[in-house]
């Protein structure tokens, strides 16, 4: 089967903007877009310019976007996409600027990596033999011994240490898209791996007070797009989610976003319902308020307002009772 | 008739009211049945596992033993909604611990949970119990040159080991039921991108900007009006699209209408039944043009 290859190109040395060429692919069967960008590149348009590398998932380099969706261009078959879309359409990573075609510059995601601090903390007290020294002849390195247990959120097919940092999760994140600046998925995703690292020696729980800072935890968007474009299965949004249950259980909660979160709890504690008055109001303080009047008044003026006082939900004493049995009430 | 346990969510009781009345009214003219759930809480906003992940399966095992009670799948009208109740469908259904514990919960208020219950969004409810072909038998105004733009919103497609109802790659549903009540779906890249609400409160910035630029590209395709199945997405898009409007810097006037309007349109209602005046943007072009439709 033939069929049509769709590529960005961009040079900046020769080219005032980007625009698309076509290509015909002969198909074999189990060719993946990649194998069909390889042949264009060997066969068709040396100039065609993408990074690839181990063409087995794992190193993560030729992420790209294909059909307007991040993918592993190694991992995606070209039969399924043509059943799909009816043509290959290949376009850069979104969220970071192009070097040329489909190669996109790094920079900024890696340095939200770093922003991070991807490496342990501090030594544990237990630990005396971390003083760095030669060894004796004969002496045995002797190894701290940790329960397996106290991995167990890190040591799944699918849990954050897997990240092979391919950025397919970074160019879908809505978050990035409207936030430049927002550390992004993977990034607050390797900070939820290092926080759960029980050799990790954060004393004064600066990882989940850094990470509240603006840009970071509390800024994601919910949208699930890094869970579900995620070629190794794992969930950055879940992570997430788990910092921050982790900064409210440790009454880190000097972030809107947190306060946020807080409130809607609250809010069901008192009425079984979501007061959308209160929580605007506990969300974002006075500041917020004062912002948010010139919508909630062109709203107020179209009747569209929320009751001042909300009616309980029948069998309110049923989510009281959810609260005390998860001993929740002193959170609140 | 098809019988549901009705969850419309907090936002369609409170300042999205016109949704609610929206969907009794295209339910009562299609032969659906909804059963009002008024013991039924809050799902938690797409959030509350941030506060405790175990009060998230405790307050949504509530609902779905509420429903699993009278025998009854829940329809839902918001995506968030459909989100947290599924998940924590899936959870119940496939984690025995978590199963376990739920239901030492909800035996101290007199219900238990065994995993029966279907919790099924509006969109794919008329899609798979009505079906369009009854849904265009029954529409009395015809959509025909109505260019919509459908904006699916996050959690009605995403996770897609979840939410299982459309391809969250290329969903075809909401183009489905444009096309059968005789409108023109826009083709658009951001109809399957966040409208930004969750951040709306904590980073206004980020929200509006994805707003704005949903419907400015819309808006640049020529479309009449967009449609939403999210009460959280027609916020962001509707009663905010001032503000969205001045994020990106561009002008904005595209009327948004949540999904059930569309239908209701489309089966007769008129712009009072539908609660048009509580909308930002003005629907009235978009009922002028309809009104000369009749089938």
């Amino acid at each position: 089967m033939e069929f049509k290859v769709v590529a960005y190109r961009f040079n900046p040395e020769i080219d005032e903007k980007p625009y698309y060429k076509e290509y015909t692919v002969q198909d074999y069967p189990g060719m993946t877009v990649l194998n069909a960008l390889i042949k264009i590149k060997s066969e068709l348009d040396g100039t065609l310019s993408f990074r690839r590398s181990c063409r087995s998932a794992i190193c993560g380099s030729c992420a790209m976007k294909i059909n307007g969706i991040t993918k592993l261009a190694c991992k995606t078959q070209v039969s399924l996409e043509i059943d799909k879309f009816g043509i290959i359409k290949v376009e850069p990573l979104a969220n970071m600027p192009v070097i040329r075609d489909l190669i996109v510059d790094q920079e900024v995601f890696f340095d939200k990596i770093k922003a991070i601090k991807p490496y342990l903390l501090g030594q544990r007290e237990d630990e005396t033999h971390n003083s760095f020294r030669a060894l004796k002849e004969g002496e045995k390195i002797t190894q701290p011994v940790y329960d397996k247990s106290e991995f167990k959120n890190l040591t799944g097919n699918e849990d954050t240490p897997n990240c092979i940092l391919c950025e397919c999760c970074y160019s879908e994140c809505g978050g990035v898209v409207g936030n430049k600046d927002y550390l992004g998925p993977a990034a607050l995703a390797k900070l939820y791996r290092y926080s759960e690292d029980p050799r990790d020696n954060d004393k004064n729980g600066s990882r989940l007070v850094n990470g509240s800072m603006p840009n970071g935890i509390w800024d994601c968007v919910h949208c699930q797009a890094c869970e579900q474009f995620c070629p190794k299965g794992i969930s950055p949004v879940k992570s997430i989610v788990k910092l921050h249950e982790k900064a409210i259980k440790n009454s880190i909660t000097f972030s809107p976003g947190s306060k946020h979160v807080v409130s809607i709890a609250r809010s069901i504690a008192e009425t079984g319902r979501l007061d959308e008055i209160k929580v605007a109001f506990e969300s974002g303080g006075i500041t917020g308020l004062l912002n948010d009047l010139p919508v909630a008044f062109g709203a107020g003026l179209k009747g569209k307002i929320p009751p001042l006082r909300l009616k309980l939900i029948k069998d309110m004493e049923d989510i009281r009772l959810a609260y005390k049995e998860l001993d929740l009430e002193d959170k609140l | 008739m098809i019988t549901y346990a009705y969850y419309p969510g907090c936002v369609a009781q409170e300042s999205g009211k016109e949704l609610d009345n929206a969907t009794k009214f295209i339910a009562s003219r299609l032969g659906i049945n909804l059963i009002p759930m008024p013991e039924a809480s809050c799902c938690g906003g797409g959030v509350i596992d941030g506060f405790d992940r175990n009060l998230k399966l405790f307050i949504n095992g509530r609902t779905l033993a509420l429903a699993e009670k009278e025998g009854l799948d829940i329809m839902t009208i918001c995506n968030t909604c459909t989100l947290t109740l599924s998940e924590v469908n899936e959870e119940l259904i496939n984690n025995p611990e978590s199963l376990e514990k739920t239901n030492e919960y909800l035996a101290k208020i007199g219900l238990k949970y065994t995993g029966k219950v279907k919790v099924k969004h509006i969109l794919y409810a008329v899609r798979d119990d009505i079906g369009f072909n009854k849904l265009k038998e029954k529409a009395v105004k015809s959509l025909k040159g109505i260019k919509i733009a459908p904006f699916y919103g996050c959690h009605i497609l995403r996770p897609s080991n979840v939410v299982k109802f459309d391809d969250a790659e290329n969903p075809q549903g909401f183009e489905e039921l444009i096309k059968a009540l005789g409108g023109e779906p826009v083709s658009y890249v951001r109809r399957t991108k966040c409208c930004g609400f969750q951040t709306i409160l904590v980073n206004e910035s980020t929200s509006t900007s994805l707003a704005g630029n949903a419907i400015y590209e819309a808006q640049e395709k020529n479309a009449d009006v967009m449609v939403t199945p999210c009460p959280l997405c027609h916020l962001s898009l509707d009663t905010y699209q001032t503000v969205a409007a001045k994020s990106i810097n561009k002008k904005l006037s595209l009327p948004i209408l949540h999904l059930p309007q569309l239908i209701g349109i489309a089966l007769g209602a008129d712009y009072a039944e539908m609660g048009f005046s509580r909308h930002n943007v003005s629907v009235r072009g978009l009922m002028a043009k309809v009104r000369q439709n009749d089938i």
